[in-house]
């Protein structure tokens, strides 16, 4: 099927009534729940899986995009009122936009937060439409020895890339898997880890992780911050009117930012925070008055939510062509790819190409719905922020449980949960970072997978993982990514960015 | 140059984990026929716990101010999240016995209650409607049956 055609069969499944609603319905639980501090994309997906169980895969997938982006969406609605980012990915936003807010411009911001992330989005779609079936067409040629390089690759960028300490970011990795290495073991069927307990020996569902991990984490930071009154921003958020000159402000950051931001969602654990403060830092640099970064410039609006949005795109990318995760957010959508059936990577161009072509013709209109239908119901869905956070967190608690329990249907399974829960917090709170160990825990499988046919194949030579050169370069790089952060003293961009603007 | 116990204690405590989990690899059966066999992995996991492990109880960095203030939590709000914790237990244990609808219900209007929501009439109406309201979806629209304990449909 040629990609126009792809396309446009695509859209057939995007533009039926179905299609429109699931989207609209994403977009609009998604901006819900990432407006909510704390609550990011990850725990929005994890929760809406369960409701997608038996529907068409199809169109769970449309309206797991529609979540995904409402998400980042609603992220950067609650920087922009509340100076509190939904997630780390639109930290940047409250720098420019929260200062807006305050001289009475929020509907402002906030038209200027969609258009950018429109066009950001718009446009890294565009990409990943023309790269994913190239990149795809190249990975059909990949072997297990490559795949394993590649998700080395992935995890030691993450690590090396996600903020805070390196050596911590690793051990959340190894931590992620082993877990997975509990159950029996898919090639020999040895049980591993299980204690003789049969309600291990299928190994920890990955929405058992998720839920743990983020969802049930970050509820215990809205318990301890239950008390802060939220927002008097609701009700007056001003015109959501932009004059000519404003447009014609942000126009080039918007456009270099999405380009940009784009290729750095494509290269796996960069994504959208890193690409959001780069672009507010370089825009930053090249502006003619950076004076004006910081009290509410419209370009260091722009930048962060163009780039944020356009490196969502670009984690699909990696995903779609490769099957292979490259951040925490995509590592949960696998996940719930896999609940339906569906398995991402170079095969799924072939295989399924209503799927394929139906999520990026999804994205097009999840786009479209973001700007059109969400922005002017943004002043209602900021009234979310005024329900009573221990209403809400009893809310979330239950969300989860139920999402765990109608997969499992077994009260073991939530005792688990807690467990993660209670784990998540720990390492929330000793910072560790959660993103490597979801990221290893998606991966692991595959990877231990992949090395052992590797070895079974080159009868036990190790040397087989460097005889191949793509795989050699790819665990080149891998190896550099660790190394060189740890001779650095200070370890990230992000960090670094975090103690130069707060 | 000040120690860094946190770090420390961390490292040591993953030191432990390490070994502990080493150990277990180290029980796991052999298959005869297996080129590599099922052990390989999780012994390579350990070990490389172990390594990061040492590598976060020597490394000389310096835990930022943002990273101490996020680890100092009052004792109350500690004594909060067991709280919660015990109704979720609580909550697990009666699920199948006593069944969804009620179980939900009174979780929501315990759990917002404990955390100091006083609006008592809200959180009640909020409570039953929310997890009938979830029963019905998942009984009759997503067709996943949740347990209906004592309640009879």
């Amino acid at each position: 099927m040629g990609s126009m055609e792809g396309l446009f069969s695509g859209f057939q499944v995007a533009f039926s009534i179905e299609g429109i609603l699931f989207v609209f319905l994403g977009v609009f639980i998604g901006t819900f729940i990432g407006m909510m501090p704390g609550l990011g994309p990850i725990s929005a997906i994890a929760i809406m899986i369960p409701v997608t169980y038996s529907m068409d895969p199809a169109l769970a997938l449309v309206m797991m995009a529609g979540v995904y982006y409402g998400a980042v969406f609603g992220g950067s609605s609650s920087s922009i009122l509340l100076n509190a980012p939904g997630i780390s990915g639109t930290v940047a936003t409250a720098f420019d936009g929260y200062p807006m807010a305050q001289q009475g411009k929020a509907g402002k911001a906030l038209a200027i937060a969609a258009i950018a992330s429109f066009t950001g989005g718009t446009i890294s779609v565009i990409l990943l439409m023309l790269f994913t079936p190239l990149l795809a067409s190249v990975a059909v040629v990949f072997g297990p020895t490559e795949y394993f390089a590649l998700m080395l690759m992935g995890l030691t960028a993450i690590s090396s890339l996600s903020d805070g300490s390196t050596i911590k970011a690793m051990i959340s990795a190894v931590l992620g898997f082993m877990a997975v290495t509990i159950g029996i073991d898919a090639q020999t069927g040895t049980q591993r880890f299980t204690f003789g307990n049969i309600n291990l020996l299928e190994g920890i569902d990955f929405l058992v992780i998720a839920l743990g991990l983020f969802a049930l984490a970050e509820v215990c930071i809205l318990i301890f911050n239950r008390k802060d009154s939220s927002g008097g921003m609701s009700g007056n958020i001003g015109s959501l009117k932009l004059s000519r000159e404003d447009v014609h402000e942000m126009k080039g950051p918007v456009t270099r930012q999405s380009f940009l931001g784009f290729l750095l969602g494509v290269l796996p654990g960069a994504g959208a925070t890193i690409a959001s403060f780069i672009a507010y830092v370089t825009e930053k640099r090249i502006a003619k008055k950076p004076e004006e970064f910081g009290k509410g410039s419209i370009k260091g609006l722009a930048a962060p939510e163009a780039a944020n949005n356009a490196a969502t795109g670009g984690a699909f990318v990696p995903l779609l062509s490769l099957g292979i995760p490259g951040s925490g957010t995509t590592a949960v959508l696998l996940g719930a790819f896999l609940v339906l059936g569906v398995q991402p990577g170079p095969l799924l161009v072939q295989d399924n190409p209503e799927v394929f072509w139906g999520i990026i013709a999804s994205m097009y209109i999840g786009n479209v719905f973001l700007l059109v239908l969400n922005l002017p119901l943004i002043p209602y869905i900021a009234k979310v922020l005024k329900v009573p956070r221990p209403l809400l967190i009893s809310l979330v608690i239950m969300f989860s449980l139920i999402g765990v329990y109608a997969i499992s249907f077994n009260t073991f399974d939530l005792y688990i949960l807690l467990l993660f829960g209670i784990a998540g917090f720990l390492m929330r709170i000793f910072s560790f970072p959660a993103a490597p160990f979801i990221l290893a825990f998606i991966l692991g499988g595959m990877m231990e997978q992949a090395m052992r046919q590797s070895l079974t194949i080159s009868n036990g030579d190790w040397l087989v993982f460097v005889n191949s050169p793509i795989s050699a370069i790819l665990i080149g790089v891998a190896l550099l990514s660790l190394i060189i952060p740890l001779l650095k003293k200070k370890p990230t961009v992000v960090s670094d960015e975090n103690n130069l603007d707060v | 140059m000040i120690l860094r116990p946190i770090n420390r204690k961390l490292g040591l405590a993953l030191t432990l984990f390490a070994g502990a989990y080493l150990f277990l690899s180290y029980q796991i059966p052999s298959y005869p026929y297996a080129l590599v066999d099922a052990d390989v992995v999780p012994k390579g996991l350990g070990f490389l716990l172990l390594l990061l492990s040492i590598l976060l109880f020597v490394q000389k960095k310096e835990e930022t101010e943002q990273e101490k203030q996020k680890r100092t939590i009052p004792k109350k709000e500690l004594y909060v999240l067991l709280g919660v914790a015990g109704f979720i237990l609580i909550y697990i244990f009666l699920l199948e016995i006593i069944g969804f609808v009620i179980m939900t219900a009174a979780f929501v209007f315990t759990c917002s209650s404990f955390l100091g929501y006083k609006k008592y009439k809200v959180s009640a109406l909020v409570a039953i409607i929310f997890s009938l309201l979830l029963y019905l979806l998942f009984n009759y629209l997503l067709l996943i049956h949740l347990p209906p304990g004592v309640l009879p449909f």
